[in-house]
């Protein structure tokens, strides 16, 4: 329920503002939202199986933006940029699609 | 090797990440592990462990997302709705500047277009007023006489005279390169062709100059860098009545023949009283240059 009512929040406040993302950063925006994406379908898995902790979230959250930012980064330094937020989001992408087939089976049983 | 093998045995378990392969790690670990050594770390701190009391309240307490769950979940949603918005504006961004892209394009194609117009209508100009200057005087005519000629030799303007038409195509559904034509074989009829007497020769409306290159250029052959498609007609205006039977006494005349016979290429000769053949594009020269003492 916080949960929600602290998405909303967030939601209606990035529509509101409409920050402006400065152009060194913009390259890194979707890759940090698909890290972030992962670290809140994780939480709410441990919400389920009833291991939920705030400092953890909140650890992981951060830490999971951070360092997908940062590998895309260096990757654009190196010149293998495309590939290595390739591979970060396949390697997200997987976990997210476990986590929510864990979350899919404690909600419908199945 | 033996010895490899025991050392191998006494060592302890591999890490799991080490046995599982990658995806299925990654699989396997999908939640972060903190979540699990949190719980466990706090199970074994709690008085009374798997005290049906504690589990309940505690877990009812603690394992809620709180304050700090609740602004981090604030946080992903100003990052989700910034990253919508930006895709959005970068979209609208990259749509409009293609819009005046496109509509450069179309501006300056008019441009080129109302141009190119201009140009044909001052050299139509140009050839009216070198006419009507050049019929003034004697000299002018001998002149004007002469610069026809020069532009039926050299292929600047258009030509009409008896000769013939030489019909050459790939074999019948060729499918290997053996029984196709290439730009070689063209050359030879062409080279044939000029040492037999033709005055003009043209290759499917193509004219040939003295700068003008037929050769192969992947699988067309080219023609005043223009690509062409079999059925390639060469056109040489001369003495219709010998060329047909000189031009198959020439080398390249020889190879068609052969090429005919054994592999099948299509070679037809048909005499033509009166043909008319276009002129050639006109070659711009960037570095020919007239000698001083015959301006």
């Amino acid at each position: 329920m916080i949960a929600a009512i602290g998405l909303l929040l967030g939601v209606i406040a990035g529509l509101l503002l409409q920050p402006n993302v400065p152009l060194w950063l913009e390259p890194y925006l979707p890759i940090a939202v698909v890290a972030a994406l992962d670290a809140v379908f994780g939480a709410l898995r441990a919400y389920l199986d009833g291991i939920f902790d705030d400092k953890v979230f909140v650890v992981s959250f951060v830490s999971n933006v951070l360092i997908a930012a940062v590998i895309v980064y260096l990757g654009d330094k190196l010149g293998v940029g495309g590939q290595l937020s390739t591979g970060v989001i396949v390697v997200l992408g997987i976990r997210i699609f476990s986590n929510v087939a864990a979350i899919r089976r404690h909600l419908f049983h199945a | 090797m033996v010895a490899d093998q025991r050392v191998a045995r006494r060592t302890p378990e591999p890490p799991p990440h080490a046995v599982m392969g990658l995806l299925n790690y990654i699989t396997a670990t999908s939640l972060d592990e903190d979540y699990a050594a949190q719980a466990s770390r706090r199970r074994a701190a709690s008085p009374t462990p798997g005290s049906q009391d504690d589990r309940q309240t505690g877990a009812a307490t603690r394992h809620r997302p709180g304050l700090v769950g609740l602004a981090v979940v604030a946080v992903f949603g100003v990052l989700v709705a910034t990253a919508a918005v930006q895709t959005r504006r970068n979209a609208d961004e990259s749509a409009s500047s293609r819009a005046s892209l496109v509509s450069q394009v179309n501006a300056r194609k008019a441009e080129l277009a109302s141009l190119q117009s201009r140009a044909v209508a001052l050299s139509r100009k140009v050839a009216t007023l070198q006419t009507n200057d050049l019929q003034a005087t004697t000299q002018g005519r001998a002149v004007q006489g002469r610069l026809a000629q020069l532009g039926v030799a050299t292929g600047a303007v258009a030509t009409t005279g008896p000769g013939i038409r030489i019909r050459l195509d790939d074999a019948p559904g060729a499918v290997d390169d053996s029984r196709k034509v290439h730009g070689q074989d063209l050359q030879k009829i062409v080279n044939g062709l000029w040492s037999i007497g033709a005055e003009a020769i043209s290759i499917n409306g193509q004219r040939l100059t003295a700068l003008s290159p037929v050769r192969d250029a992947g699988t067309a052959i080219t023609v005043n860098f223009v690509s062409l498609r079999p059925p390639y007609v060469v056109q040489a205006i001369g003495n219709r009545k010998t060329m047909a039977a000189r031009l198959l006494d020439t080398a390249g005349g020889q190879t068609w023949v052969t090429l005919q016979s054994s592999f099948g290429l299509r070679f037809d000769i048909t005499n033509e009283e009166s043909m008319k053949l276009p002129a050639a594009k006109p070659a711009s020269l960037r570095w020919a240059r007239q000698p001083e003492r015959l301006k």
